[in-house]
């Protein structure tokens, strides 16, 4: 949890900083506008993490969007049981049958819950299915998954900020920082 | 491996992996296959490594080494091994700091502190007797002598040692279950 009201002195050091970021969203706008021109695209992000990113990505392209919003549950068991399933907590507003579909993710790791989600938005027959993510961060990949369009590939450190989180805490942050270890480590010995 | 009964893992970290796999539809398979690497001069097979799980799905294999720094070594060596007589198989190696990313990702890490290291393995005595290759070391001179070179060698079944490495490892897995049961906030020491 926080150690101090402000958020930003929990911060080793800002990976990316909001000017970055934001020149990254436009030229990452400027590609799907092109890549996409004269098709019906619609983007499928993943709450809650994507948020921000999704609401700076829609408004650097051009071309007509539709937008869908999606959540599903995170893994959380423990030794001692079961946690079940991944679950969908919020699926699609609407059909995306032959539609041109864009998943837009703040960050892929272990590619396990995208391979999640590609799996089920193909079930939906789309007319394609295709990766936008800001974050790569490849050191920590299990499922192998081409992504069609990366905005940073970072270092294989814990980050927050700009929709990423710890404990529900840091996604408002305008840049993106590593998560100073005291943080989560006096977390770990609570 | 859902809907089955659960293997008996040798390392509670294992167990946790699989939980995590079954959360996100991942099939796998827990130590299925033998890659023979060393042999001696009659072709005798003399050492062998059994990766801990098998992702059919992506056929990726997966070892966990959430152990102490000279198991970890060993290890490192005998994948090295691998990599080089059976360039087509594809592993991943996944050390302690990947597992405790991946709670720290999942809001666990203390659960991270208590299965790795001693409070989540098997104890000294069966780490040391379940692999024989602790007193041949330093480096064994390796002898791939009947062994064609590419090592397209059939993936056999368990090495003939590999049934009382499975038996100590189905004892001792319990008792590491269980430690990490009753030790939640204990810090590991990998």
């Amino acid at each position: 949890m926080p150690t101090s009201p402000d958020l930003s002195a929990d911060i080793g050091e800002i990976l990316l900083t909001e000017d970055e970021i934001q020149a990254k969203v436009a030229e990452l706008g400027e590609r799907i506008s092109a890549d996409y021109a004269g098709k019906h695209l619609t983007l499928v992000s993943v709450l809650k993490g994507s948020l921000p990113f999704m609401a700076d990505l829609m408004r650097a392209i051009s071309i007509p969007v539709r937008i869908d919003l999606m959540e599903v549950s995170s893994y959380g068991g423990t030794a001692t049981e079961s946690s079940g399933l991944v679950r969908i907590l919020k699926d699609l507003s609407a059909s995306i049958a032959d539609e041109d579909v864009l998943i837009v993710e703040d960050i892929i790791d272990t590619g396990l819950t995208l391979n999640y989600l590609i799996r089920y938005l193909r079930g939906k027959s789309p007319a394609s299915l295709r990766i936008c993510t800001l974050l790569d961060k490849p050191a920590r990949r299990l499922v192998d998954i081409p992504v069609d369009y990366t905005g940073f590939t970072i270092p294989d450190q814990f980050v927050v900020g700009y929709g990423l989180d710890y404990g529900e805490i840091y996604r408002n942050l305008r840049f993106v920082g590593v998560l100073r270890r005291e943080v989560y480590a006096s977390g770990a010995e609570g | 491996m859902t809907g089955e009964a659960a293997p008996s893992f040798a390392h509670a970290s294992e167990a946790e992996m699989a939980r995590i796999l079954d959360f996100y539809g991942i099939r796998w398979e827990y130590e299925p296959h033998t890659f023979p690497i060393l042999w001696n001069l009659e072709g005798g097979v003399v050492e062998s490594f059994s990766p801990d799980f098998y992702l059919g799905d992506l056929d990726l294999y997966l070892e966990m080494t959430t152990l102490r720094q000279r198991l970890v070594r060993k290890k490192n060596r005998k994948l090295r091994r691998l990599r080089e007589l059976y360039p087509d198989v594809r592993i991943k190696l996944f050390y302690a700091r990947d597992f405790r990313a991946l709670m720290l990702k999942y809001g666990k890490l203390a659960l991270a502190d208590a299965l790795t290291g001693s409070a989540g393995q098997a104890g000294p005595r069966d780490v040391d007797v379940e692999d024989p290759t602790v007193a041949i070391e330093p480096e064994p001179v390796v002898v791939p002598a009947v062994q064609p070179a590419t090592a397209s060698a059939t993936i056999t079944g368990p090495a003939p040692a590999t049934a009382a490495r499975r038996r100590r490892r189905r004892r001792s897995t319990q008792r590491a279950n269980q430690a990490a049961m009753m030790t939640p906030d204990r810090s590991g020491n990998d």
